[in-house]
């Protein structure tokens, strides 16, 4: 109890003294530029907010009644009647065709992301753990060939590659396929490689010993100990590739045409819309697909803002 | 440096506490399986879909479409499309540069500064930081729906720019050549910050609080803080940005296909390559993959070398340890 008391104190008086901190007092010209800066940065968050306002509003809307308020020019007006239906109509008539000409409808799609997510947060996150541990923590012949051609496959600009890409994905049958996003997505040389490898370079190797002092292998010191250890970064990055892979609709569209996602999926609908089409049920499937990046980022905003780190290239 | 103390006493160097040689022997073969079985997959994935394709690539560039004989017509193609007054390659080349620019000279100085903004606290800057990564979280196709709706002749936009005498076009700024392009380039900048600001923000609070204080104390404002002691300070995230930016070069592009689906000359490198592969020919695209290998290979031709320049350029820049 006294120990709790003693605790809360000290922080107390850490957060009083960083409060305190000459960084934190601002001179008058100081607090003018702050000042303008704030009008400004508010001004910008105002508009990146206002999308959501003006396909909730538009959402809700008759599909008449958007194309009056469109010409009239009052995107932003409130619905006449709030058309909440508009919600259980993206989610039972909007659909696209597969290659065999069967209709695909959101509930499928929202499947699809979800597996397609999946897969792409395993191979991704989970090669680049494998790589990123064993690069940082052991001194083997290949260690700088392997990151050598990390870098270089990162830093090599090289383009026009996706015609081979797609010819391979025919060959070895995984095009439209799921099997797809795994194999091509188990890359433990790309950016998320970068993260790991700094990461575990940070973790004392005094752990690894202590491991193999109580007969412990390195098998045991990788899954037990050091991955357990990595967790903020891994989360961090599957957070991110999950917001990159449920946005993601060039992929999909490309190489997973039979298995529309969300984010493809949405698109084909807006393709059909060429002579008009339900605009509101289309905002309404939108803003449903959007929600469970944003929730997820709304969870877990502090712990991405504070893993995401990027240190030089140099190995 | 941390990182070279933690390298320099690895498991190999301090093996366990057995003296007997034989032990030590199966310890490093135990080394060896592990490394095999933790690198064997990656690596092979690596092979496969990087290095072969790669190579597979190269050799597309020289081969016909339809014999598949040796030509260097793939290349004739390309020159053609790049040297005639309306060529695609010329036109999706021009824009790519302009996409690319924006990037270095626009969006990576503003990140700073907004970086810097929040980073020194300004008011709210928890929910700035938040909301200015909303771009990043949020699909694009929402951001698409939006601001085409918002700058259409009849949007709000119009509606200001009516307050001060101006107007949008009858037919859009979309649906005019000499207008397209700019317009996108304006979205990738409205929702461009929000990943270099998460990097840099990073970066910054890593910035140990006393160097700047005792610059404060002497006198330090705030744009030679900036300048002076957080950029060099954040150096290897800002440099390690930059040259991903470079060498994304000629794949800078905003989103073509939500906007005008290349239409108005707004193609850019990599929007061209995606129209040729879609559907390999049966949803639009040309499906002719060795014209898209040979334009790579050009333009790989021109990017590495300018690469590995910038990389060799920024290695020669110290870099501040703390």
């Amino acid at each position: 109890m006294k120990t709790e008391k003693k605790k809360r104190s000290f922080v107390k008086r850490i957060g009083k003294r960083e409060s305190e901190s000459i960084l934190t007092k601002r001179s008058t010209p100081e607090k003018i530029l702050f000042g303008i800066v704030f009008v400004i940065f508010a001004l910008y968050a105002l508009t990146l907010v206002l999308p959501f306002v003006f396909m909730f509003i538009s959402s809700l809307k008759s599909s008449l009644e958007y194309i009056d308020d469109l010409i009239a020019g009052s995107t932003l007006g409130l619905p006449d009647k709030w058309m909440f239906s508009n919600y259980v109509l993206a989610f039972t008539e909007m659909s696209v065709q597969d290659s065999m000409g069967k209709d695909v409808y959101l509930p499928q799609m929202l499947l699809n992301s979800i597996w397609y997510t999946a897969e792409c947060i395993f191979a991704s996150v989970g090669a680049s753990a494998l790589t990123g541990y064993c690069l940082s923590k052991y001194r083997f012949k290949l260690r700088g060939f392997l990151y050598g051609i990390a870098i270089f496959s990162m830093t090599i600009p090289i383009i026009g590659s996706s015609g081979a890409a797609m010819k391979l994905a025919y060959n070895l049958g995984i095009y439209n396929t799921p099997l797809y996003p795994l194999l091509t997505g188990f890359s433990g040389f790309g950016f998320n490689f970068l993260i790991l490898y700094g990461f575990f370079s940070g973790i004392p190797w005094s752990y690894a010993e202590a491991v193999f002092m109580d007969g412990g292998g390195h098998g045991t010191t990788f899954f037990k100990i050091m991955l357990p250890q990595a967790w903020p970064a891994m989360l961090t990055l599957s957070i991110m590739t999950f917001i990159s892979a449920w946005n993601n609709y060039m992929t999909p569209l490309l190489y997973l045409p039979d298995f529309p996602t969300m984010a493809s999926g949405i698109y084909r609908i807006k393709l059909t819309f060429t002579r008009g089409g339900n605009y509101p049920a289309y905002y309404a499937g939108l803003l449903v697909s959007t929600l469970p990046v944003v929730l997820l980022f709304i969870c877990f905003s502090d712990i991405i803002m504070k893993n995401f780190t990027v240190g030089g290239l140099k190995g | 440096m941390e990182n070279e103390q933690v390298l320099t006493k690895p498991y190999s160097e301090d093996p366990l506490p057995t003296p007997k040689k034989k032990s030590a022997m199966s310890n490093k073969r135990a080394e060896r399986i592990f490394l095999f079985l933790m690198l064997a997959l990656p690596l092979l994935q690596w092979l496969i879909f990087w290095l072969y394709v790669h190579l597979d690539s190269f050799i597309l560039a020289f081969q016909d479409k339809r014999t598949g004989e040796f030509t260097f017509q793939n290349f004739e193609k390309f020159w053609e499309m790049l040297t005639s007054p309306k060529g695609e390659i010329k036109i999706a080349l021009k824009n790519t540069l302009i996409y690319f620019s924006t990037e270095i000279i626009i969006l990576l100085p503003v990140s700073l500064l907004l970086s810097y903004f929040l980073y020194k606290k300004i008011l709210f800057y928890k929910g700035f930081r938040v909301i200015f990564y909303l771009p990043a979280i949020v699909s694009s196709m929402v951001m698409v729906e939006t601001y085409t709706s918002f700058i259409s002749p009849n949007g709000p936009i119009a509606k200001l720019l009516e307050l001060f005498g101006g107007s949008i076009p009858p037919q859009g700024l979309l649906a005019n050549a000499s207008t397209a392009t700019t317009t996108i380039v304006v979205y990738c900048i409205w929702t461009g910050f929000c990943g270099n600001v998460l990097l840099f923000g990073s970066a910054m609070a890593r910035v140990p609080m006393e160097i700047l204080e005792s610059a404060r104390l002497e006198g330090c404002g705030p744009f030679r803080e900036l300048v002076q002691l957080i950029l060099p300070l954040i150096w290897p995230t800002m440099s390690t940005q930059i040259i991903f930016t470079c060498t994304g070069i000629f794949n800078s592009s905003g989103p073509i296909l939500l906007f005008t689906n290349g239409a108005y000359e707004t193609e850019t490198l990599a929007f061209w390559i995606f129209a040729q592969i879609y559907g390999g020919g049966k949803y639009g695209g040309s499906g002719n993959y060795n014209i898209v290998s040979a334009t790579g290979l050009c333009f790989t031709l021109v990017g590495a070398p300018l690469i590995l320049f910038i990389r060799w350029l920024f290695d020669k820049i110290p870099t501040v340890e703390y």
